[in-house]
């Protein structure tokens, strides 16, 4: 098998030939200074475009301080951002207005920290310190979680988060009760028709007749939550089922017999979507980063070499 | 030969734009962001490449205008309202590096809008106290009243009462109701709304319910100068006339 090339040259006959302009100037004669010049020119840029890229990488910055720095500890990029707001907290000024002094002495602060966090490092400050300890455990969730807490999620996605957790987005329940109190020995005189029993409490002398009186655990109108704890366990859960006017039946507890009477009881109701949005957003975002949190723990236990003494396995 | 030299001219032409553009780019991380607006040239540069970042990163919930949502609590960015800050480009550029409530140590979370109607309003300040239904309903006439609304005058005068007592709304939102931008607390006696329209139904799900948006940290996922770009270009939409007239 044969391979045949064909190169066009075209040769530029040169009838009147300038004797003036030197060879290594004209661009249709070979020049070998000319093209020993282009050469080291382009060696030249090669090496300070290598260089530039070498020493001005965020990684390997070794001569000079990138531009959103203020300065390199141990190579260690010291923020400006960071400096600046140092700067607003100690003396409540900007960079044009703080003076040499305090900016000398933020910087000057911001060093002494730096340092001190690398030697913290060479000495494992971690492995005794509980606060270091604690700040490293909450910087690493951090770190694991920050995709679910920048990420944005689709208003499919929170909607559907939406319905299958209906019952946490509905409002709080607002009652207004009476619970009246009488002696465990008027419990028979009280086992009547619901409207008898609603007539006889509302009638004072009857009450009276019957030592009937208000607890006084329930006042005004209350959140279900207040009421549940001023008429506890028991009398909540009757008196949430009643409704607006309605008496309960005369219960029998250790300090006499209880019969609820509801002036008003406004029940929970389920949020639209559009008013729990927030909450549902939030919940939702908790989720994804509680989700994060334990997926990147399993990855460390896996990769990690745990040994547990003899007596704790 | 030609061909040649063009060559080397588009290269030459290409490496001077982004050495102008490096040069200018390392300019605006230098300079204080505050003294920034006064610089037009500048302001220019990075309004011209915080603009496309906006739309990538921001728009999702403040909208390509920037002009937010308030039935998401999402803040307009386009007025003069500022609810972190005073909209100078620093502060800014503060919320858009550490977030506003973005479990970011250094993130704006001082202060949260408790849920009055829950049994812990606020589970990270036991002493905040529930309110009862009828004063969470006596703040919101003292609100309306105070923005020049329609409202009851007894239950307005109560609801000042547990304002600035044992509501404790004084506490963030100061005893004149004006807010304090140093922890987010929004300004109530004006007409501009977070949440809502600002009527009965807006305020007593923000009582009674809480709030706490959140804004995510962008430090470890943008580069400074992306994000000075970005805090200039939300600086240069709320200041229409900035870029013209270089303030």
């Amino acid at each position: 098998m044969s391979i045949q090339f064909h190169i066009r040259v075209r040769f530029n006959m040169v009838i009147d030939q300038e004797p003036a302009r030197a060879p290594w100037r004209d661009p249709s004669q070979i020049s070998t200074a000319r093209s020993f010049v282009l050469m080291a020119a382009g060696v030249l840029i090669g090496l300070v475009l290598a260089g530039y890229s070498l020493f001005t990488a965020r990684s390997a910055t070794t001569l000079f301080v990138p531009a959103e720095d203020v300065a390199l500890v141990n190579q260690q990029p010291v923020s400006r951002a960071d400096y600046l707001a140092l700067l607003q907290t100690l003396y409540g000024v900007d960079l044009r207005h703080a003076t040499q002094e305090q900016r000398r002495k933020v910087l000057d602060d911001m060093i002494r920290e730096e340092l001190f966090v690398q030697r913290g490092k060479e000495l494992d400050v971690a492995a005794t310190d509980p606060d270091v300890r604690s700040a490293l455990v909450n910087a690493v969730e951090l770190e694991i979680a920050e995709n679910a807490i920048t990420s944005q999620p689709s208003e499919a996605a929170l909607r559907q988060f939406y319905e299958s957790h209906q019952d946490r987005y509905v409002s709080e329940g607002v009652m207004r009760v009476r619970d009246l109190v009488f002696p465990a020995s008027e419990l028979q005189e009280l086992l009547t028709e619901p409207e008898a029993l609603k007539r006889a409490i509302d009638d004072a002398r009857t009450l009276a007749r019957l030592n009937g009186r208000d607890s006084g655990k329930t006042k005004d109108e209350e959140f279900y939550f207040a009421a549940k704890i001023h008429l506890g366990d028991e009398l909540f859960a009757a008196a949430r089922d009643l409704g607006d006017g309605a008496v309960s039946k005369p219960m029998q507890l250790p300090d006499g017999v209880h019969v609820l009477d509801m002036l008003r009881n406004k029940r929970p109701v389920p949020f639209s979507f559009a008013a729990a949005r927030a909450q549902v957003l939030s919940d939702y975002r908790n989720q994804s980063v509680d989700k994060l949190k334990s997926s990147g723990e399993s990855f460390l236990r896996r990769r990690a070499n745990v040994l547990i003494a003899d007596d704790l396995r | 030969m030609r061909f040649l030299i063009v060559l080397i001219m588009a290269s030459l032409l290409v490496a001077a734009v982004f050495a102008a553009d490096s040069y200018a780019a390392r300019r605006l991380l230098r300079a204080d962001p505050d003294a920034l607006p006064a610089d037009p040239t500048l302001l220019r540069f990075a309004v011209r490449r915080g603009r496309p970042l906006f739309e990538a990163r921001c728009a999702v919930c403040h909208g390509a205008s920037g002009t937010g949502d308030p039935s998401m609590g999402i803040p307009n960015l386009t007025d003069d309202d500022w609810l972190y800050g005073t909209g100078r480009p620093a502060e800014i550029e503060r919320v858009i590096d550490y977030g506003i409530r973005s479990r970011n140590p250094k993130a704006w979370s001082l202060a949260i809008m408790p849920a009055y109607a829950r049994p812990q309003p606020n589970p990270a300040d036991k002493n905040i106290q529930p309110l009862k239904p009828h004063e969470i309903d006596d703040v919101i006439e003292f609100l309306m009243r105070l923005q020049g609304r329609q409202a009851e005058t007894a239950a307005a005068a109560r609801g000042a009462g547990l304002f600035t007592g044992h509501g404790g709304c004084y506490d963030c939102h100061s005893l004149d109701a004006k807010g304090d931008s140093a922890i987010g607390a929004p300004n109530l006696s004006d007409a501009i709304t977070l949440y809502g329209d600002g009527g009965r139904e807006a305020l007593h799900m923000s009582i009674a319910y809480g709030r706490q948006g959140v804004c995510p940290a962008w430090v470890n996922r943008a580069s400074a100068a992306s994000i000075r770009e970005l805090a200039l270009y939300v600086y240069s939409i709320s200041h229409p006339g900035a870029i013209q007239h270089g303030y």
